[in-house]
């Protein structure tokens, strides 16, 4: 059976048996699906985000229909890891595919406290850092802080997570900066890449009378992650997860062709969780003969 | 819970509402007051429907029907046509083995989450308060069991009780051992008030209040859905839609 390694030059590395996944942020912690998704089909489950604390998430409202999808804002609302690890641990160790944990690197203190909780675990396979997507929008930073600022931050985060963590590593790079972060990320320590996170859009919502600021999900990302992605594969030579408006394996075909290695679906699984699975199906045979 | 192919084997207008009956044997026997199912109607977010008739035991086909107004998505489906459903979901209505004067509360809109509540149990009394902004809005009196004592309020006085729910839940809410509420939840606070101070001590669960925020994934993995309770926040999907009315904030 042909295989995807994610980290070729890591030492216990990161091995697939099937190119999909779902993206972190969609799948919950790993037992929300259990019901409705046979992970045996997929290559790997992403779960998280998760965070050093316990963090309650963001007011509602969080969810605004937009159209074609959806504007979603949780602010991070996850149990925290060591929560995580008490209550999940146990399920996760016997996941039948690989468990990728998505830590939400706020800063490189938040990156490397998580990474290294989760260090000792086997039955965590990888971990994928998720990286601030907004210069100025950071409260460590000042609101004046420039790009500059921005990718050092950046850049710190990464190289405490990548210290602290013993499994593998992928950077889950911001849609907008993925160009201009990917070579300083691998060269900081990352295994592989996720392009892209969701990027980021601003709504009015009617009913509160106030914008919303959240991730876009939904079928039009598509085309701007498959654009940055294949920015990106030009640029650095570790393997790529595409990431981004995923709704069919042809959808996930044009991340393979633009040089990705493996694919994570993201809102689809909201929409229609079975679309995983399909997408799944569908990509087995064309990753065995490729 | 199951992602499944409903068949809609029914249409027909009912009063403000449009009847949606579908069968979906799968779900069926999961599905309680209170729980729901979301539907792919086309449009990126699925949309929750409530079961507004639960037979016991589950008919064979089961067959439920929701009630949707005509502007929404399901009123435009046809007998024959297939819906995408997964469900049942969340955590539905709880009504304790001894109540036996239970107490409805809905504004019109959110009525059909109630209506398989109305079912009449032996030995169980049940009153119903309900908001329509004129009697030309009204739910067909008709087509409730004729046991159940229905109180209407409508804004303009066209029939019933001139004013506000807010006027007779008091004497009502002394009345019932259950209440059970599906209604704008700006309202909920004023509800909540009224319950503290005349029912002081009363116990977890005795007013129970829906909740149906946009939700995106049904099952707890986006965080969409939240709401604000004592201490903290909550998942409509998973935790509700049906909380406590006196843990909400």
């Amino acid at each position: 059976m042909t295989t995807i390694e994610l980290a070729p030059e890591h030492k216990i590395g990161l091995t697939l048996s099937n190119p999909v996944m779902p993206a972190a942020g969609c799948f919950g912690l790993g037992m929300e699906y259990r019901n409705l998704i046979e992970v045996e089909t997929i290559g790997a489950i992403v779960v998280g985000p998760v965070t050093a604390a316990p963090r309650q998430g963001a007011a509602p409202p969080r969810t605004l229909a937009i159209p074609g999808g959806v504007l979603l804002h949780t602010g991070l609302a996850n149990p925290g890891v060591t929560a995580v690890v008490r209550r999940y641990g146990r399920a996760l160790a016997h996941c039948t595919v690989p468990v990728i944990v998505h830590v939400a690197g706020t800063s490189p203190d938040e990156a490397g406290s998580c990474c290294q909780r989760l260090a000792a675990i086997e039955a965590i396979a990888g971990i994928e850092l998720g990286l601030p997507d907004t210069p100025g929008g950071l409260d460590r930073l000042g609101p004046r802080s420039g790009l500059s600022d921005f990718l050092d931050d950046a850049v710190a985060i990464i190289q405490a997570a990548r210290v602290a963590a013993s499994q593998p590593l992928i950077v889950r790079l911001p849609m907008v900066y993925a160009d201009l972060l990917c070579e300083a990320a691998v060269e900081s320590g990352a295994d592989a890449l996720t392009v892209a996170a969701p990027p980021r859009g601003t709504a009015w919502h009617d009913p509160t009378r106030q914008f919303i600021t959240g991730r876009l999900y939904g079928p039009f990302v598509l085309p701007l992650a498959v654009r940055i992605l294949h920015r990106v594969a030009g640029l650095v030579p570790v393997p790529l997860i595409g990431c981004g408006g995923i709704h069919s394996a042809e959808d996930s075909r044009a991340f393979l062709r633009a040089g990705a290695v493996a694919v994570q679906v993201s809102g689809a699984i909201w929409h229609d969780p079975a679309c995983l699975i399909r997408v799944a199906r569908d990509l087995a045979p064309e990753a065995s003969s490729d | 819970m199951v992602q499944i192919v409903a068949l809609v084997t029914d249409i027909e207008e009912r009063g403000p509402f449009v009847r949606v009956s579908l069968a979906a044997p799968d779900l069926y026997p999961a599905l309680t007051p209170g729980r729901f199912v979301l539907a792919d109607l086309g449009d990126y977010l699925r949309k929750p429907l409530f079961p507004a008739s639960l037979e016991t035991p589950p008919p064979g086909h089961g067959e439920f029907d929701v009630l949707v107004l005509p502007s929404h998505p399901a009123a435009a489906l046809q007998p024959g046509a297939s819906v995408d459903l997964i469900g049942p979901l969340g955590q539905g209505f709880r009504i304790p083995e001894t109540t036996r004067r239970l107490l409805l509360v809905a504004s019109i809109a959110h009525l059909p989450a109630l209506l398989a509540l109305t079912n009449q149990e032996p030995g169980l009394s049940t009153a119903l308060l309900l908001s329509v902004a004129s009697v030309a809005e009204l739910y067909p009196v008709q087509l409730l069991p004729p046991a159940l004592e229905v109180h209407v309020v409508t804004a303009d006085g066209s029939t019933g009780h001139c004013g506000s729910i807010l006027d007779l839940f008091p004497d009502l809410v002394r009345w019932a051992d259950c209440a059970c509420i599906a209604a704008d939840p700006a309202i909920y606070p004023a509800l909540a008030r009224i319950v503290r101070e005349v029912r002081i001590g009363s116990t977890h669960h005795f007013a129970q209040a829906l909740i149906a925020p946009p939700m995106v994934c049904g099952v707890g993995a986006c965080y969409g859905c939240a709401v604000p309770v004592r201490g903290g926040i909550k998942r409509a999907c998973t935790d509700g839609p049906v909380f406590d009315l006196l843990e909400l904030r």
